[in-house]
């Protein structure tokens, strides 16, 4: 591995081929990921519009990948026009006619979500996203407590899930499938003792879903409803996660990922000015590979699409040069939200 | 995740076994704009076409739920596979001792697999049989003491079934092993919270527990939050509890400049001023002396945090003395 010297400049060029590798074929190593393969193109696309290179893809490879997340989308039952399967599927695994077992053909709130932004980051104007149903999709999914499963085909619910559906509303421009009050009560029962916020009310206090749970009341205009106790009291607990680079919760070691969660939440709380930058900078950076591009969680171990995009995406916060600027809450570039901006005008104007 | 089984030498493909011979297999239809290609092994190709071909038909059989079986072996993130895998069990009437047998078994070689817990979930569920929860969770917390998953399961079925009675152990003994696991002590927090209750004598012991183990390791995140935790439940807040302030300020005469301990007696002021009861030991004037203290020396890395702080500590100390000036006017008026 190279030195820190060597290493604290940016691999802007292998960045990019390195998400392009992703975007094309993938070794057979990666077949956990089969159901999946949406967020790995999340990961790859917009980690392609952080570098400012999404023109440098070809119209071609644009134009598939936005035929190829459509191609995903759940639409409406034919005979019964039930909508609650709708959404995006994560790969092509089972998108046939499964006859009695079409319920098994479902979208999952994580692939409509990130397929959502790949569309956006591309620049489709969302005009063949079935909004009615994917917004009745999302309805589905909220349980009794507040929180939101993945899909319907028997699935756990929890923190992430509540965030992507937030997000599917925001994009969609709609509301009425996610119902804001419980939402906002599931996410003040998860806020723990030491005033971070877990997956699921009394578990551990961790980064990755206090990002989900301040990016969701930032989304809903609901974080006035957290007491000013509990607002010191968690822009405390984000500060306190920086040791060099972000730990997830007290006591565990740093990551690549949380200069992300982490920077972002206290983004969303107005505070990440109050963090060292450079110490920040330089962990994500020792965990660059300069030669094949991609970033790792720590230094010296394998680089996935992941931590490369969460890696590019936490540097961005803090405003790395030659890096588009990020939309904290949606998790995509600001040039991709502010199509998203325009996308909504016109459908308010129809 | 390897793709496990390409190197079996007796496996035989399903499209040669005879006993298959009546399932036509169901390739996956990519579509034309194909990106993002997983380049699966012959054998993955295999079984999910013939996984495919299982559930167009709904076939529910013994076949099949071997079938299932190769499936996740191949792919344990595919929550299809495993429900589709649940509806077989159920409609096969399946005994479900050797399933919690066999998901204990995938468990252990994917401990942080989020369909593996939730299939496990639903079978105690279904089984209304948590007895082998407590044992399976803490086999995953030996290998790793703060697996998010098994925390999560073993949360689970202790509120759901009450298994309360003898958590407290358990907790002790990770915290023994381990004074930083945060996941540990969480977890006591959790057992005081939906067992034993906060009773003023539960505070009071929680509190001497957690400076106890700050005594021992004065720079643990871990306890200082569990200790700001329990006194939540203390009347006095932390601003009154007078064994915890001469614990303090016993630590900061003995040269203790834990930025945890800081921090805390910063708050002290802060609950002091705020409540309007500042005292020689706690009022602005400290606050902005600790504050500027961590900034410069104690912890540098949160500078900022410090400097922004001490700036507001500053108005209330302009404040206080603007008091004192207006109680020496009164003082000398009279």
């Amino acid at each position: 591995m190279n030195n820190y010297e060597e290493n604290k400049i940016m691999a802007h060029r292998q960045h990019v081929k390195y998400f392009m590798r992703f975007l094309n074929v993938l070794p057979s190593s990666l077949s956990s990921h089969d159901t999946t393969r949406v967020t790995i193109a999340y990961f790859a696309v917009s980690g392609l519009d952080i570098l400012g290179a999404i023109s440098t893809m070809t119209l071609d490879l644009r134009s598939r990948i936005i035929e190829w997340i459509y191609r995903l989308q759940v639409h409406p039952n034919k005979e019964n026009g039930d909508m609650s399967m709708c959404g995006f599927q994560g790969s092509s695994t089972v998108n046939i006619d499964l006859q009695e077992n079409n319920h098994f053909r479902c979208g999952h709130l994580a692939m409509t979500y990130t397929g959502l932004c790949i569309l956006l980051a591309l620049g489709d104007d969302l005009s063949r996203v079935n909004r009615k149903a994917l917004v009745e999709g999302v309805k589905a999914l909220q349980t009794e407590e507040g929180n939101f499963a993945a899909t319907l085909s028997g699935c756990e619910s929890d923190m992430r899930f509540v965030y992507c559906a937030a997000c599917i509303s925001y994009m969609l421009d709609d509301w009425s499938g996610f119902n804001i009050e419980r939402a906002t009560d599931y996410i003040i029962k998860s806020i723990g003792y030491d005033y971070g916020i877990a997956q699921c009310p009394e578990l551990e206090s961790h980064g990755g879903t206090t990002f989900c749970a301040l990016a969701t009341l930032s989304l809903t205009d609901q974080l006035d409803k957290l007491s000013e106790q509990q607002v010191e009291g968690l822009k405390r607990w984000l500060l306190f996660r920086q040791v060099d680079g972000f730990q997830g919760r007290p006591n565990k070691p740093v990551d690549t990922c949380y200069s992300f969660w982490v920077g972002a939440s206290l983004k969303i709380l107005d505070t990440l000015q109050y963090t060292n930058y450079g110490s920040n900078r330089k962990y994500v950076y020792e965990t660059q590979d300069t030669v094949v591009g991609g970033f790792s969680k720590w230094p010296d171990t394998c680089t996935d699409p992941m931590h490369t995009y969460l890696g590019l995406a936490g540097l961005s916060l803090i405003g790395e040069s030659g890096l588009l600027e990020i939309e904290p809450t949606l998790n995509i570039t600001k040039r991709a939200y502010n199509h998203l901006k325009s996308v909504h005008v016109k459908w308010q104007n129809e | 995740m390897s793709d496990s089984g390409d190197s079996d030498v007796a496996w035989t493909y399903y499209k040669d076994r005879p006993e298959w011979r009546d399932v036509t297999p169901v390739p996956e239809d990519e579509g034309p704009n194909f990106v993002v290609v997983i380049a699966h092994s012959e054998k993955f190709v295999d079984v999910y076409d013939y996984f495919r071909a299982i559930l167009q038909n709904n076939e529910k059989s013994e076949r099949a739920l071997h079938l299932t079986k190769d499936a996740v072996e191949l792919n344990p993130a595919n929550y299809t596979v495993w429900q589709y895998r649940r509806d077989i069990l159920k409609s096969l009437g399946t005994d479900l001792t050797s399933e919690l047998e066999y998901v204990e078994a995938v468990i252990k070689n994917s401990p942080k697999n989020y369909q593996v817990w939730h299939h496990r979930r639903v079978l105690v569920e279904w089984l209304q049989d948590p007895s082998l929860e407590l044992e399976l969770t803490r086999d995953a917390l030996m290998q790793d003491p703060k697996n998010y998953h098994a925390w999560q399961h073993r949360q689970w079925a202790i509120k759901t079934f009450g298994l309360y009675d003898r958590e407290m152990d358990f907790v002790d003994n990770l915290i023994t092993e381990d004074v930083r696991n945060n996941s540990a002590w969480n977890q006591r927090y959790f057992v005081v919270n939906n067992h034993l209750g906060w009773s003023d004598l539960n505070v009071q012991k929680e509190i001497c527990y957690a400076l106890e183990k700050i005594k021992f390791i004065k720079n643990n995140e871990s306890a200082w939050n569990y200790l700001r935790g329990v006194l939540l439940h203390d009347k006095r807040s932390i601003s009154g509890n007078a064994v915890v302030i001469s614990f303090c300020e016993e630590l900061y005469k003995n040269k203790c400049r834990s930025p945890y301990l800081l921090a805390f007696i910063i708050d002290i002021c802060d609950e002091a001023i705020k409540k309007g009861e500042t005292s020689c030991l706690h009022n602005a004037t400290r606050a902005v002396e600790l504050c500027q203290a961590l900034a410069g020396k104690y912890d540098k890395i949160r500078s900022k945090y410090w400097n922004y702080l001490c700036e507001k500590f500053k108005k209330s100390q302009q404040e206080e003395e603007n008091n004192k000036d207006t109680e020496n006017n009164i003082t000398e008026q009279i």
